[in-house]
Formats: C-alpha cells, structure tokens, sequence
C-alpha cells in the first residue's frame, strides 16, 4: 500500500469515528436540551393552571392550544402532591398513527383542601423533526468538512512527499556501470535531504567499491596470468630441448597439465566475478538457436568420434535478450558437458521452443544430487580435467537473468531443463 | 622475420624471444613503453609481439603511436586481460590478433606467421614444405602439385604444423588452437589422435612423405625425418 493511501485510510478511519461520536454526543445534547425546554415549558403551565385553580377555585376555561392538551380534573377533597413527567404515545384515529407526546402528570391539594388532578400533553413530533433537520444540516457539515480535509490532506501529503519519491525513483534507476551521479532533487525538508544525503553516501560508496573490485579483478587477471605464461613458456623451451629422459618428459607433462588446469580455474573465477560485477550487461538480442547450431557444429567430430547421436529440434527462432558473450558461454558450456560426461553410442537430444530448452544426453548415472553441481568446485566425476566451474558460470548467467534451470538425473538419463522469460512477455 | 617483443616481464620476454629465435626470427626485446617506442621508431619490424600492461604506459597508446607514424608493420596484443573491450579497441585501432596469456608458443608462432604473410604485400600467400604447398588465399594444400582435398580442422592442423616446425607441439596446444581455449575435453586427445592419423594417411596417399613424428609424452612434431 502506498504510504498516501495508507496515511489516508488511517486518516478516513479516526475522522469518521471521531464523527461518528461526535455527531451522537451532539445529537444527546441537543435532545437533552430540547427535553429540558420542553419539560421546563410543561412545569410553568402546570403553575399557572394550579395557580388559576387556587385564585378561582374551580376548573379554569382552557383554551385550546395547537399541540397541547390539557385535562384538569378537580375534586372534593385532598390529593396526595405527585409529579411526574414521562414520554407516551397516543394513538390518532384520523391519521391511523401513533404521535409522540411528552406529558406531565401532576397533583397536588388547593389550599381550600381540594384536590385536583392535572395532565398536560405537548406534541413533541415537531421537536423530533427540529432535532433530525439539524442532524441532517450537521451530518452534511461534517461530510462536507470531511471529504474537504481528505482532500487537503492528501493533496498536501502528496506535495511533501514528492521529493521522497523522486529520490526513490532516482535510486532505482540507479546504474553501478553509469558514472553519472545520481539526480536527487533539493528539498527544504530536513529529514528528505538527510535521505538524500545517505543515498548519494550509499551510491558513491558503492560506485566506489564497485571499481575497486572491478580493478582488483583486472589484476587479480594480470598478475596471475603473467607468471602461468611465465611457467608455461619455460615448459615449453624445456619440451623443446632434445635428449630428455622419459622422467624429465613426464615431469614436463605435469607442470604443463597443472598450468592449464591453473589457467582454466582463474579464467572460470574471473568469468564469474565478472558476470557478478555485471561486465556483460549490454544486452542484444541473440538468437539461441543459432547459438546451439553453431556449437553443435563445433563438436561435430568429437561427436562423431563417440559416435554419439544428436537430434535438433528446434519450434521456433528462440531469440532472447541477452548478452551475447553470456549467451555463447552458456550454451557452449551446457553442450559441452553433454559430450564430455557422455558415453560412446551415447546421444543427446535438444529441444528448444521460444520459452524452454531442453537438453537432455546419455551419460553415467550421477552419485550426487544433480543440483549440487551448480555449486563452485562441486565434481560429480573424478574427472582431472574438470575444475568444477561450468555449470556454476551457467547459474550464475542464467540467475542474472531471471531464468531458471534444473538438473535432473534418471540413471543414464541427464536432462537439463533451462527455462527464459521469452522476448514477448 | 624482425620481430619486436614488448614485454614487461624480464622472464617471460625472455623466452619468447628465446623460442622465436629458434624459429629462426630476428628478435628485439623492450621492456618499457618508452623502450618500445625508440626501438621502434629507429627500425622496422614485421611485427610487434605487445603486452598491453606496461609499467609506464598502455599498450593501446602504442599502436595508435605507431598507427600516427604510419608504420607498416603487424602487431599481436599480448595481454593477460581476457578483457572483451580491450580486445575490441585493439582490434579496432589497428592491430591484427589479440592472445590472452597464457599461450601455448605453438600458437604465438602460429599467429605471428599468419599475421606477417597477411600483411605481405608482395602476395606471398604460399607455404612450401617440400612437396606440399599451401595456397593461404584459397585455403587449398597442393601435394605434389596435385589438389588435396582435406576438411577445414585438417587445412587448420596442417598450417599449425607448417607454422611449428621441428618444434614439439603438445596435444593441448592443438586442442586450443583447433577450438579456441574454451573447450576443455578430455576426450579431445583421441580427437586430436585421429585427426593427425588421418592427414597423415591423406599426404602419404598423395605420395607424400610423412612428416608428422610423434613424440612421447608430449605430442607431435612435424619434421623432415
């Protein structure tokens, strides 16, 4: 939820309760003031009737008044002093209705000893409208107040909020590769130029590191690879010298093999750091099936030394977006283990359509768990040749864009199933 | 041919030039950029073998000195970056092959005679070896005069050869050289077995010599025996 929304909802949320109780509170009163009007109004013409009732001594001419009615009854002798004033409604046969009225009954004794028994109904119907015509007229104060402060408050919110989603969205679109600084906008909000502030420390700082290790790598490179053509070089003058022993040429063998093993595990590592550090991050589109024509040509003959079968089936043009280097390195290493790990008379089958490729090749059953071998120098086979790199430089290419591949081994049977976001979607 | 080996590495400058003299090259060494720059102003080579990582400056600043001086000659980056875009400004601003360290000599050799006879202008794009020609331009190999017909890795196994002779070459480097160095397979030494039996049975079928030698532990030579 965005926070507008959300400070909005909240906002909507207490401003209706604190409407909600305070129209009810307001309702009370104004019914309490009424009743006291009312009740007060009933007690001041009770008075004057028992006032009448004391002077003249007998029932006064009552007049008919809208609303009101009046019953006085006068008797004999001394009534006990009672009062109450209570609300009733009485049924009217002419409208078929119930009306509500508030009455005082009363009763009390004349100084002569009579006693007389006074009842007066006042109509309060009109009262009940008075009070729902000013709920009305103050449910619509407070709506109109209501939705005029949400407004406000949101449109404020959203101008105070603006430089905090300019920065966010300068910070996403932020490029590791790109040395333009990032574009954050000035504020006077002290606390949106202290983010700013830590967002441009956080970016330089990385931008930074970013190159210190891009440049540690180049000469990780460098200086590693120096010495191994060093070593290699000087093998190869030794292996050139005439009048070796069988011992000397077997030793040569040994540094030659290790240099090159040494040779492929540095340019596997630095491929993986350079794909960590996003080097290849030009993108093109590339089509895959070319990519896999091209390199199954290449180990055509190896192929056909293990004579190994290959089926090609290829639905569509896969083309993707990718970079094009990745693209090569990952095909060409998936496609080499199917030849490598593979037996004589052995084959492999690639499908690929525009959403999924699938290799799958004939092979020796896995004693580990297929998965595994995406892990850094994790070998299923005791292969010396093998540094265990491939298909961990396939994961990572293939994680850097959003693909997903799995291993799955069935006895003889390796399948590699490599899934990519298609172009169209 | 006169080659100049810029190279910062005193050990390894060394054995290229030790190795390219058993070639039977003419070498130079330069240890520094400024060091490359005079001896190249003052003679003429056919090609510059040139580490792009030089204490006192950049290789690349090199080729596009040599370019404003309009010298004739090729020039081979020799560089420990596996750098993409050092390979493409290389290619881009005049030299002719990028190597990435280490190599194998079989190939620096290799690529060195490539490189000169492209740059020959005389036209010289022959490589005679006895009774064997090979016409460059035409990728077609004459034995005896006479066509033979032999597939792309053959044609590209027999000019390594031609490149390396008397020289031991490793299976390895053949390895590499045939498929670029990102194939590692270990079944490729059978491949390369059965690449070399075949060329040799073609040349000997075309009554010519076998000069393929195997040697023990390491790999072939090609050799007049």
């Amino acid at each position: 939820m965005k926070l507008l929304t959300k400070s909005t909802f909240y906002y909507l949320i207490l401003s209706i309760l604190a409407m909600v109780a305070g129209g009810a509170l307001l309702y009370l009163s104004i019914k309490k003031v009424i009743y006291t009007q009312t009740d007060y109004n009933l007690i001041i013409e009770k008075t004057i009737l028992v006032n009448q009732i004391e002077l003249n001594d007998s029932i006064p001419d009552l007049e008919a008044s809208f609303g009101n009615q009046i019953d006085v009854k006068l008797f004999n002798y001394p009534i006990r002093e009672f009062q109450s004033i209570k609300d009733t409604d009485i049924y009217d046969s002419k409208t078929d209705s119930f009306t509500p009225f508030r009455y005082i009954f009363s009763s009390g004794s004349t100084p002569q000893k009579r006693g007389y028994i006074i009842t007066i109904f006042k109509v309060t119907d009109e009262k009940n409208e008075l009070l729902q015509a000013i709920g009305l007229y103050m449910f619509f104060l407070f709506f109109s107040l209501f939705i005029i402060s949400i407004l406000i408050n949101y449109l404020i919110a959203r101008r105070l909020w603006k430089p905090f989603y300019d920065s966010v969205n300068s910070a996403e679109r932020f490029d590791i590769q790109s040395d333009k600084p990032l574009d954050l906008p000035d504020t006077d909000i002290k606390e949106f130029n202290q983010l700013n502030d830590v967002f441009y420390y956080m970016t330089t700082k990385m931008r930074y590191d970013y190159l210190n290790l891009k440049e540690f790598s180049e000469n990780a490179a460098h200086e590693i690879q120096t010495p191994l053509a060093v070593i290699r070089s000087k093998a190869d003058l030794l292996m050139q010298q005439k009048s070796l022993n069988k011992d000397s040429i077997n030793l040569i063998k040994s540094i030659n093999e290790a240099t090159t093993k040494l040779f492929k595990l540095n340019q596997g590592l630095l491929l993986i750091s350079k794909i960590e550090n996003q080097i290849f991050h030009e993108k093109k589109k590339v089509s895959l099936t070319q990519i896999i024509k091209k390199s199954l040509e290449n180990y055509k003959e190896i192929m056909e030394l293990k004579k190994i079968t290959v089926e090609f089936e290829a639905k569509d043009e896969a083309v993707i977006e990718m970079n094009d280097v990745l693209a090569e390195v990952l095909i060409s290493n998936l496609l080499s283990n199917a030849v490598r790990f593979n037996i004589d008379k052995g084959f492999i089958k690639c499908r690929i359509d525009n959403k999924i490729l699938i290799i799958s090749n004939s092979g020796l059953p896995l004693s580990v768990n297929p998965e595994d071998l995406f892990k850094r120098f994790y070998k299923g086979t005791d292969n010396p040749q093998s540094v265990g790199l491939g298909l961990s430089i396939v994961k990572k290419i293939t994680d850097g864009y959003g693909m997903t591949i799995t291993y799955t081994n069935n006895n003889t049977n390796h399948e590699i199933k490599l899934q990519y976001r298609n172009r169209k979607n | 041919m006169k080659l100049l080996i810029v190279e910062d590495d005193r050990s390894l400058s060394r054995s290229i030039n030790d190795y390219l003299k058993m070639e039977g090259h003419i070498c130079e060494v330069a240890l520094t950029y400024k060091d490359a720059l005079e001896k190249e102003s003052l003679n003429k080579y056919d090609c510059i073998i040139l580490d792009i990582g030089l204490p006192d400056g950049n290789g690349l600043d090199l080729i596009r000195e040599m370019k404003v001086n309009k010298l004739s000659g090729g020039i081979l980056i020799l560089s420990a970056k596996s750098n993409l875009d050092d390979k493409l400004t290389g290619l881009k601003i005049g030299a002719d092959d990028y190597l990435t360290k280490p190599f194998h000599f079989a190939e620096l050799s290799a690529r060195i005679n490539s490189i000169c006879r492209r740059n020959n202008f005389l036209g010289l794009n022959e490589i005679s070896f006895n009774e064997i020609r090979v016409d460059t331009e035409a990728n077609q190999v004459y034995v005896n005069d006479r066509l033979l017909v032999l597939t792309k890795k053959e044609y590209d196994l027999l000019l390594f050869f031609m490149a390396n002779r008397n020289r031991i070459i490793t299976k390895e480097s053949i390895v590499e050289h045939l498929w670029g160095d990102n194939v590692i397979l270990t079944d490729s030494f059978d491949f390369v077995y059965t690449h070399v039996k075949n060329l040799r049975k073609k040349i000997i079928t075309a009554q010519g010599r076998n000069y393929i030698k195997c040697i023990y532990g390491f790999g072939y030579k090609f050799i007049e025996s």
